[in-house]
């Protein structure tokens, strides 16, 4: 029932936008499609906010409703106003139907190639029990590598399959931890907390990073291996700094834990691709200056030959998160959408933002973004802010001056991954509010801090980065 | 989110009380439907492929008047409706033949001999419907407080 009520809500509004006749939208010049994509604007906001149906299902919404409203191979009833003068700018349908195959989601393919192919391979588990050794069995240092381990692996592989794989491993020593010991907490936070953080740390770490790289182009381009340059660091500090803050709030009394892993690094010939292959992929990446290819070409070196060697099978294949796939591709189509009919271009000037200081703009953005990526998905968020944000970067006189879009589009970027404050915030932090080891409060605290000290940090790594010259 | 259906079965009404009671944590997400035997249990289940719901777990009793809870099963096996549903077989007084059949034949996902410990059926019963849940490939969030968390991380990693 709540749900059809969501539904209902949803499909008002922007019906209603849609049939108020355009000279209504206080808009100065607005054109046909751009009115209609007003509609389409706010029909995915509400459908990602208020989510009746799955995320990935409002995405591909938006790509049919641009194909069949203003594209230039549209409904027959929607190219009446064909011709007249405020019709505007039509989209190419092959461009919107490309978005399911940009090189972006095929970045993004390539990472689920590697990741899917190391827990295949039970690589994953295995370099986690290596990784884990030498923090020994103190509850501190074992929580610390714990999180080191997990940021890492989210830097490659999805933050939802790291978290469970962190979670199968640490549950059962949980369990064992006598009644009233707060360190459990420490435990079953750090984990979500740090594959949130750690998911920054590389282009294909979490969905909003790769709709990041979407808008970093041209001049702005950004490569794999400078994206990791400073976003690497910045993880390392936050990472510390939740570490340290779990011990304050929550610390562990057991006076030592043993997480036993079982299993041994595989050695067929299968396992040995994937290890050489794996390593292989992140150094061309890493070294793209080298060798010419840039990172979407090298992401189909796993693609191809983990196929290629029926490492990846048929069945494997069917397994792939093609929904997180669709879900950037929405965003993208509603990016293009929103930049190339001239619809952000006429929002920024009919509002004053000229008369605000830029990095009041940027400060505001950011806070929105948090505040959006905490209630709802963090890629819908990223759809939303990021084409606006990348397009007001570049008409604001200012901006450009303190680092233009690589600035904005990083800390919008960024921003959205640092939301952490509830369960819904992201998957990790569902899983682990769902392990009954935590309360919402305790996770709400923690997290907020985090947040709060993590947009700090983005502000600072910003500021340095403008330091060195780099924007 | 759409209610999962868990249906018991069993001659005993006591039995099935019991099982309400011990259950009643899962209301929220999970609608029960009793039956005291098999033949009642089929007609049940026609009306749930008829009107597409859920069938998340089967609890089914052995000795019962008519056909037997094995029997029953074996049947239920075999039944292309019902692929994912997972078969918990409780029972006092199953002998060692009866059990191997369940096993081998039935493909039963576990067995539990009467009488049960409340914590017991209630783990089991979340295993299972974590499991029916993930390989019909529902959306797992909308149950995520009902589902076995270790269970799950086994699905999740992949």
């Amino acid at each position: 029932m709540r749900e059809k009520l969501k539904f209902v809500i949803a499909s008002a509004l922007p019906l209603i936008i849609l049939n108020i006749p355009t000279e209504f939208i206080p808009i100065q010049g607005l054109s046909i499609v751009e009115h209609r994509l007003i509609a389409i604007f706010v029909m995915a906001l509400l459908f990602w906010v208020l989510e009746p149906v799955p995320v990935f299902a409002t995405s591909v919404f938006v790509i049919f409703l641009e194909l069949i409203m203003i594209s230039d191979k549209s409904f027959v009833l929607f190219k009446e106003a064909a011709g007249t003068v405020n019709f505007g700018v039509v989209l190419s349908y092959k461009e919107i139907m490309a978005t399911f195959a940009s090189p972006i989601i095929l970045l993004f393919l390539g990472g689920f190639f590697l990741a899917m192919a190391a827990t295949k391979y039970q690589l994953d588990i295995n370099l986690a029990r290596v990784f884990l050794k030498p923090f020994g069995t103190k509850p501190a240092f074992v929580l610390l590598g714990l999180m080191i381990v997990t940021a890492v692996f989210s830097m490659f592989m999805s933050n939802t399959a790291t978290t469970a794989m962190m979670l199968a491993i640490i549950s059962p020593v949980l369990a064992l931890f006598e009644k009233g010991d707060r360190g459990r907490v420490a435990f079953a936070l750090g984990i979500p907390f740090a594959a949130n953080i750690g998911g920054i740390g590389t282009p294909i770490g979490t969905p909003p990073n790769i709709i990041a790289m979407k808008y970093l182009t041209g001049e702005s381009v950004i490569s794999f291996g400078t994206w990791m340059c400073f976003s690497v660091p910045l993880v390392l500090i936050l990472l510390t700094f939740a570490w340290l803050l779990l011990l304050v709030l929550h610390k562990p009394q057991t006076p030592s834990i043993n997480v036993a892993i079982k299993g041994k690094f595989r050695k067929n010939w299968q396992s040995l691709i994937v290890y050489v292959t794996f390593t292989l992929t992140i150094l061309l990446w890493l070294f793209d200056f080298l060798h010419g290819m840039n990172s979407y070409i090298v992401a189909m070196i796993p693609v191809t030959v983990f196929s290629m060697t029926k490492i990846i099978t048929t069945q494997d294949l069917k397994r792939i998160n093609w929904d997180v796939l669709w879900l950037v591709s929405g965003g993208i189509a509603l990016g293009m959408g929103l930049e190339k009919s001239g619809l952000v271009g006429h929002l920024i000037e009919s509002i004053p933002f000229a008369s605000f200081h830029p990095l009041f703009i940027l400060f505001l953005a950011t806070i929105i973004t948090i505040i959006m990526a905490t209630f709802m998905s963090n890629t819908a968020t990223a759809n939303l802010l990021i084409p606006i944000m990348a397009v007001l970067a570049t008409s604001l006189p200012g901006m450009a001056q303190y680092g233009g879009t690589r600035l904005v589009v990083l800390a919008v970027g960024f921003a959205c991954s640092l939301a952490m404050a509830l369960p819904v915030s992201t998957p990790p932090n569902a899983m682990a509010h769902a392990s009954g080891y935590i309360e919402t409060s305790e996770m709400m605290k923690a997290g907020t801090i985090i947040s709060g000290v993590g947009i700090l940090g983005v502000y600072t790594m910003l500021f340095v980065l403008k330091q060195v010259g780099f924007f | 989110m759409e209610k999962l259906t868990i249906l018991c079965i069993d001659d005993q009404r006591d039995v099935l009380a019991a099982l309400r009671k011990d259950l009643e944590s899962l209301n929220e997400f999970c609608r029960f439907e009793f039956c005291e035997s098999a033949d009642e249990a089929e007609e049940v289940l026609d009306e749930l492929d008829a009107e597409v719901i859920p069938l998340a777990v089967i609890v089914c009793d052995h000795i019962m008047p008519g056909k037997n809870g094995v029997e029953f099963l074996i049947e239920f096996n075999g039944d292309a409706r019902f692929e994912h549903t997972r078969k918990f077989l409780l029972t006092g007084m199953a002998t060692h033949d009866d059990t191997i059949t369940a096993i081998n034949q039935a493909q039963i996902n576990h067995y539990i001999e009467k009488p049960w410990e409340k914590e017991q059926i209630l783990e089991v019963v979340k295993i299972l419907i974590t499991e029916f849940v993930m390989s019909v490939g529902m959306e797992y969030q909308s149950y995520l407080s009902i589902l076995h968390q270790q269970t799950l991380y086994k699905y999740l990693r992949t």
